[in-house]
């Protein structure tokens, strides 16, 4: 195969679409920034999906659960070994990704004989005194996503991740037509991130997100699926005990 | 940050989950080489005189302020009483260089275990925990370096109890039902809760705040009063000891102007019985 690199690219390919196709079926996750942190919120049946990584990081995922696990203890590794030799002030999410976790995705996705990450992450980092928070969403290729806040981007305080690259940008345009403000309060920003995940439910099946379809469709799924939501809170009395699991 | 290659993303043994020595260990950042010492030691820097006793709003720890090494104070300011998390208090006694670096390997511990394993760690394993520390540390107590006494204080949320425990410097752990005391001052605070204990006008058990952070001053200026390696209260420097109360709503460090509103009320404006050589004839 290496000698015959179009059956490389389209091993790849096959590849991404396989992944595509088995991360399909996840539940979107939400991240939010309100006045009293960052709210993660998703929807689900049974398994938890919210993590608590170190200080100020949170994790949420999509995939199967042994990958997510996988992913899940090399980010509690690097940053509490970073955390414990250095300073808990030197952990961050930024490094994190980009440094760790990104380049193991990335080789491991491009390994064709090896199995790769069957994940999509969705990380958040609570803004350090006034500092805007930093959300990231990063793939099974390794690539990510942050809410902005470099170059030319302005910082958005939301980022959303879900089984499908369409869904995900109709859930972030309805979120941005709402445009909302990262010092709402933190019912608003639930009520706003649950609404956000029924309009993405909606839009699995091609329906729009009126507020009609959003009631009836929150009914229906609030049958057989609860909330589940975290928050990372922006002033924590105690540092290392910002995280924080919401009453579903 | 390290960037781990992928060896190192296989699920750990069952042993070592949530186990961050282990942790430590694999990546090569766990354990000092023990020197060997000849001759004689040089002096080494020490903190003293801590104490610890249950009382109605839970387990008041405190500790003195100075850091010595021979006859010389290092430090007045040293912080003894450390928050391990969000319901546990250390203690420390001894050199600070190891304990202090205990402490932190404690807090982390904790942490990594809670974080990784979705699960608080019981009180029993907390407290062997910090056994395992002391008896790792043997080899630089048999050097005659290194020794570190330590009172772990914390509060049992499945039990609803304040549990205190105080070790040796081998790591053996002995739970206290009402006080521990430690380091250099400790007889003489000792002394004193226990006779607060058995013959003051209420057991330390039953003291309310005000009457418990009382006791906790008073035995500590006695133990300043008596030992040279500890330190008083330096109204100049407003430097007053370190006092934190743990119970089932968490930590609370008490304020320095509660403690001087306290220590000027009730230690330094109180008439001292200060017998003069007249009254002897």
């Amino acid at each position: 195969m290496i000698e015959e690199p179009y059956r490389w690219v389209e091993a790849i390919q096959n590849r991404r679409e396989y992944i595509d196709h088995q991360l399909a079926a996840g539940s979107a996750i939400i991240a939010l920034s309100c006045r009293e942190g960052v709210l993660i919120l998703t929807l689900g049946r049974d398994r938890q999906k919210l993590f608590e990584i170190y200080d100020r990081i949170a994790m949420g995922g999509i995939g199967h659960p042994g990958d997510i696990e996988r992913l899940r203890m090399m980010a509690l590794e690097v940053t509490s070994t970073e955390g414990f030799t250095r300073s808990p002030q030197d952990v961050s999410l930024r490094r994190l990704v980009s440094y760790s976790l990104s380049p193991a995705l990335k080789t491991a996705f491009e390994q064709v004989y090896g199995p790769p990450y069957l994940v999509r992450l969705l990380f958040a980092e609570v803004g350090r005194g006034g500092e805007a928070d930093l959300l990231v969403a990063l793939n099974h290729d390794g690539s990510f996503e942050t809410n902005g806040g470099t170059f030319s981007r302005e910082v958005e305080p939301f980022a959303v991740i879900s089984g499908s690259a369409a869904v995900t940008r109709q859930m972030e345009a309805y979120l941005r037509e709402r445009s909302p403000s990262a010092s709402a309060e933190l019912d608003a920003a639930r009520e706003l991130a649950l609404e956000t995940w029924l309009a993405g439910n909606l839009a699995l099946g091609e329906e729009s997100p009126t507020p009609e379809n959003i009631r009836q469709r929150r009914e229906e799924v609030l049958r057989h699926s609860t909330v589940e939501a975290a928050l990372l809170e922006r002033n924590p009395r105690v540092a290392a005990a910002a995280y924080r699991v919401l009453p579903g | 940050m390290p960037s781990p290659d992928f060896p190192s993303l296989a699920p750990p043994q069952p042993a070592a989950a949530g186990d961050f020595l282990a942790l430590l260990a694999r990546q090569a950042l766990a354990g000092h080489p023990v020197p060997e010492v000849h001759g004689p030691l040089p002096p080494q820097t020490e903190a003293t005189t801590i104490l610890a006793f249950k009382f109605k709003g839970g387990i008041l720890v405190a500790g003195d302020r100075r850091a010595t090494a021979g006859n010389v104070v290092v430090y007045d300011r040293a912080d003894k009483v450390l928050e391990i998390d969000r319901h546990s208090l250390m203690a420390i006694a001894g050199v600070p260089a190891t304990a202090w670096e205990m402490a932190r390997t404690l807090g982390h511990s904790f942490q990594f275990y809670r974080r990784s394993q979705l699960q608080e760690m019981s009180l029993e394993g907390k407290v062997r925990a910090l056994s395992r520390l002391l008896r790792e540390n043997v080899g630089l107590v048999m050097q005659g370096i290194g020794v570190v006494v330590p009172i772990f204080a914390t509060f049992d949320l499945q039990a609803n109890l304040p549990r205190l425990y105080f070790y040796d410097a081998m790591g053996a752990e002995f739970e206290a039902t009402d006080f521990a005391a430690s380091g250099s001052g400790s007889p003489a605070v000792r002394a004193i809760l226990y006779y607060a204990n058995t013959y003051g006008p209420r057991p330390l058990a039953r003291l309310n705040e005000e009457d418990a952070l009382l006791v906790a001053l008073r035995a500590l200026d006695t133990a300043a009063e008596n030992d040279t390696a500890t330190g008083s209260v330096d109204r100049h420097g407003r430097v007053y000891p370190v006092i934190k109360i743990v119970n089932a709503t968490g930590i609370v460090t008490l304020p320095d102007r509660l403690l001087a509103k306290a220590y000027q009320r009730n230690l330094a404006s109180l008439p001292k019985h200060t017998p003069k050589f007249a009254d002897l004839e």
